[in-house]
């Protein structure tokens, strides 16, 4: 942008450098399903810098170009219906390309696996979750105060199930680039295969009341062996709460 | 070339001589001075959501709580958001139709001019309405500007939240009315020889604008009715442990909403094309296109609804994306006109053009982030954070903000006789200009990197120097906010004299004097194109004859 050249003072050149750097490429995801989301961004980006390179070029060629010399009246032109019709076909089929691009990593995105390794019902309330694993009996419930941790095994497909109690919330998990609402009444079904070990920050994303911020949780991914040992001590409810 | 005498309605005696006082205002039904109640209201409006949007940013500067507690902030920006879309956006170029439309082709007054007093003073009463629940115990909404249920039904229990509904659907009624009367005077009281084809850009605007409104606001009404029923008589329709459907609600509102966006920025695209061709002494690029244009978007607008449901995984989300992709096609063409129409021409760089090359700049940047959010994987990464909230501020402060501001440098000649200062315009536009990037482009980056809007407080430490970044874009964006002010409280009374015609103007507006009597015209030219004023000023010149510049012909 511009504009921002002329911002003054050398604080902001942490916001230059975060510039650089994050208007290049979406966040990295960590799981099979978000890599599909974090190429498809990159591909409408390229696209997007490339549009608005071109039109703010024309834009500013034509403000120095033809700024008024005299009084002299320009030829009155009324329309070129050539190039009319040629700047409605191109962005024509840009939007085709993109929307078969779109197609193609939507369905990489959310094409449910066959049998996941494990399944865990997510329940959204005001203002945290509980994370219930299908047929171990292990859960972990938070509160604003204690964030609850959903504790996943590396490599395998985790199949989400989304619910409400209350309110519409939201499941995000930024560096999943996912997320999904939590609807009351409805059971909303996701998988997630976190690729890395590794803590994640997840939010609410959809406003649910006075405590909206506080509805934190983590995703801690761990090794297979990790998780068995977790499993089995949550199990026993002496570990059902590993969050802080 | 001769002119003709307009046949003028005989009007009482008592009518041309009006008073300029409150009384007046009060009593009024002329559509300019109905026109400047709207926009006085709706720049009011403007200012005290301004105030509310400093709120957030100075909560928001730094991690922690520091100036208001949650739920003040909550409430803070619920009214943010419900103050500048509901009653200032979609109104101020209501406010801008009511004085501009009947001028642009000819008429003496608006078709029912009773009822277009009717609606604006349902409007200024509903939103009176709103801003009541400041005052009520519990203070006013804060559910969002959404007001998704059940939040907004069962677990808010304040009378604020009655009279956000109340006061909202009173502003949608007044929104209907006046829809009614706005296409109505467009159709039926275009003066002999405006034919629709010769309609200037900014009619076609509000004429494409106050249809959506009649078909997007019933829906709005209906489910501010339904908000009301469910939290006062125990009606269920969006409560799922009685059968009802929570996305119900969402889809309603959205049929709405998706519309609303383009309510709000086709009067401005109208604005836009009234500008560019004045200043670049050529006529507008591509009439017939952009005529075109504005009913392309008009009707792929009521198909793009749910693009603001995609995460609720309860979508059928190819369909939604291929819409809301194809309206860049549209809204292509328009920019590239408007691009055409500056080419080879002869550019003046008054404040009003100033205003209107940074639309089109924001405004593109704004659209190429629309895009990306058209396509569901993209939108599950980034929606309901920092990156929406800066999309659709680069829709609505930037494409708005300097579309209005545009037409206010452009048209407060024709309101007032007298020329802002360029030289304070000046300062406003690169202060806004500079502020406002520098508020909304580093929260494309927070956002990006999963910053969630609507929070108090964040937690996470990398999130700050893009939100200090961002507030102090706010200020300096509220410092040209007081530029303009300052000029406005300067030049209308010192400002110097305009004239009929200080920008050697295109349409019918500019062949009156500044301001315009009370019936609008004492004689009109004949109107052969869409530029009557400009032919009118090259009668002379066997060059520029009509036939040249009439797109009907050529």
């Amino acid at each position: 942008m511009q504009p921002r050249r002329r911002v003054p003072a050398a604080r902001w050149l942490a916001v230059t450098a975060l510039t650089l750097a994050a208007a290049g490429c979406a966040p990295q995801s960590v799981t099979e399903q978000g890599r599909a989301i974090h190429n498809l961004y990159n591909l409408f980006l390229y696209i997007a810098a490339v549009v608005f390179l071109i039109v703010s070029g024309l834009v500013l060629w034509s403000v120095v170009r033809y700024r008024r010399r005299d009084d002299e009246l320009p030829t009155q032109t009324h329309g070129n219906t050539r190039l009319e019709l040629t700047w409605t076909a191109i962005p024509f089929v840009i939007v085709l390309f993109l929307f078969v691009a779109t197609l193609q990593a939507q369905n990489k995105v959310l094409d449910p696996v066959a049998s996941p390794a494990l399944k865990v019902t997510a329940t959204a309330f005001q203002w945290s979750w509980r994370f219930t694993y299908e047929g171990t009996g292990a859960e972990v419930i938070g509160t604003p105060e204690r964030v609850p941790e959903l504790v996943v095994p590396v490599g395998q497909t985790v199949r989400v199930k989304l619910e409400s109690a209350d309110v519409v919330h939201s499941f995000y998990v930024p560096q999943t680039l996912f997320k999904r609402q939590a609807i009351p009444g409805i059971t909303s079904e996701f998988d997630l295969t976190f690729e890395k070990v590794g803590l994640y920050h997840g939010q609410c994303t959809q406003f649910c009341g006075l405590q909206h911020p506080d509805m934190v949780f983590r995703v801690r991914v761990v090794t297979q062996g990790e998780y068995q040992t977790w499993l089995a001590a949550a199990r026993r409810g002496s570990a059902g709460q590993p969050g802080t | 070339m001769a002119t003709t005498e307009l046949p003028l309605p005989a009007l009482p005696e008592a009518h041309h001589e009006e008073p300029g006082g409150i009384v007046d205002y009060l009593t009024t039904v002329d559509h300019k001075k109905i026109g400047v109640l709207y926009m006085v209201t709706a720049f009011a409006i403007f200012l005290a959501g301004g105030v509310l949007a400093l709120l957030v940013r100075v909560e928001l500067a730094r991690p922690g709580l520091q100036v208001m507690g949650e739920n003040t902030f909550n409430q803070v920006f619920t009214m943010h958001g419900t103050l500048m879309i509901f009653l200032f956006a979609a109104q101020v170029s209501t406010g801008f139709a009511n004085y501009m439309v009947p001028l642009q082709i000819g008429a003496a007054d608006v078709a029912f001019p009773r009822a277009n007093a009717m609606s604006y003073w349902l409007y200024l009463f509903g939103s009176l309405i709103v801003f009541s629940s400041f005052f009520v115990a519990g203070g006013p909404a804060a559910v969002a500007w959404t007001a998704y249920p059940p939040l907004s039904t069962e677990y808010f229990q304040g009378t604020g939240m009655d009279l956000w509904i109340i006061g909202l659907a009173v502003v949608g009624i007044a929104g209907i009315l006046g829809a009614v009367n706005l296409v109505t005077t467009i159709f039926r009281m275009r003066m002999p020889g405006m034919t629709m084809f010769r309609m200037p850009l900014f009619t076609w605007g509000v004429l494409v604008n106050q249809l959506l409104i009649l078909f997007a606001f019933p829906p709005l009404t209906v489910a501010f009715a339904l908000l009301f029923l469910e939290r006062n008589f125990g009606a269920k329709f969006f409560s799922a442990a009685a059968g009802g459907d929570q996305l119900v609600y969402q889809h309603v509102f959205w049929f709405f909403g998706h519309p609303e966006v383009y309510i709000i920025i086709l009067p401005i695209f109208g604005v836009i094309s009234e500008v560019i061709p004045v200043f670049s002494r050529k006529p507008l690029f591509g009439y017939r296109a952009m005529v075109f244009a504005f009913f392309a978007i008009a009707a792929l607008s009521f198909g793009v609804w749910a693009h603001h449901m995609f995460t609720t995984g309860a979508i059928y989300l190819p369909y939604f994306s291929i819409m809301s992709l194809l309206i860049a096609v549209p809204t292509g063409i328009k920019v590239f006109n408007w691009i055409g129409t500056m080419w080879r021409g002869s550019i003046t760089f008054s404040t009003a053009m100033l205003m209107a090359l940074g639309f089109i700049l924001v405004f593109v940047n704004g659209g190429i982030t629309g895009v990306m959010i058209a396509s569901p994987p993209i939108d599950f990464a980034v929606n309901d954070t920092y990156f929406i909230v800066s999309h659709f501020h680069y829709i609505m402060v930037g494409g708005l903000l300097f579309g209005m501001f545009a037409g206010i440098f452009f048209w407060f000649p024709k309101f007032t006789g007298r020329l802002l200062s360029e030289r304070l315009g000046r300062w406003q536009f690169w202060t806004f200009l500079v502020g406002f990037n520098l508020t909304f482009f580093p929260q494309y980056l927070v956002g990006l990197d999963g910053m969630p809007r609507r929070i108090a407080d964040y937690s996470i430490e990398r999130w700050e120097p893009a939100n200090l970044a961002s507030t102090i874009g706010a200020f300096l964006t509220g410092v040209s906010v007081l530029f303009f002010i300052w000029n406005f409280l300067v030049s209308i009374r010192r400002g110097a004299p305009a004239g009929d015609d200080p920008w050697e103007g295109n349409s019918l507006e500019w062949a009156t004097s500044s301001p315009p009597p009370h019936h609008n015209f004492h004689q009109l030219p004949e109107i052969r194109s869409e530029r009557p004023t400009f032919d009118h000023r090259h009668r002379g010149d066997p060059a520029f004859a009509a036939a040249h510049s009439d797109p009907e012909r050529g």
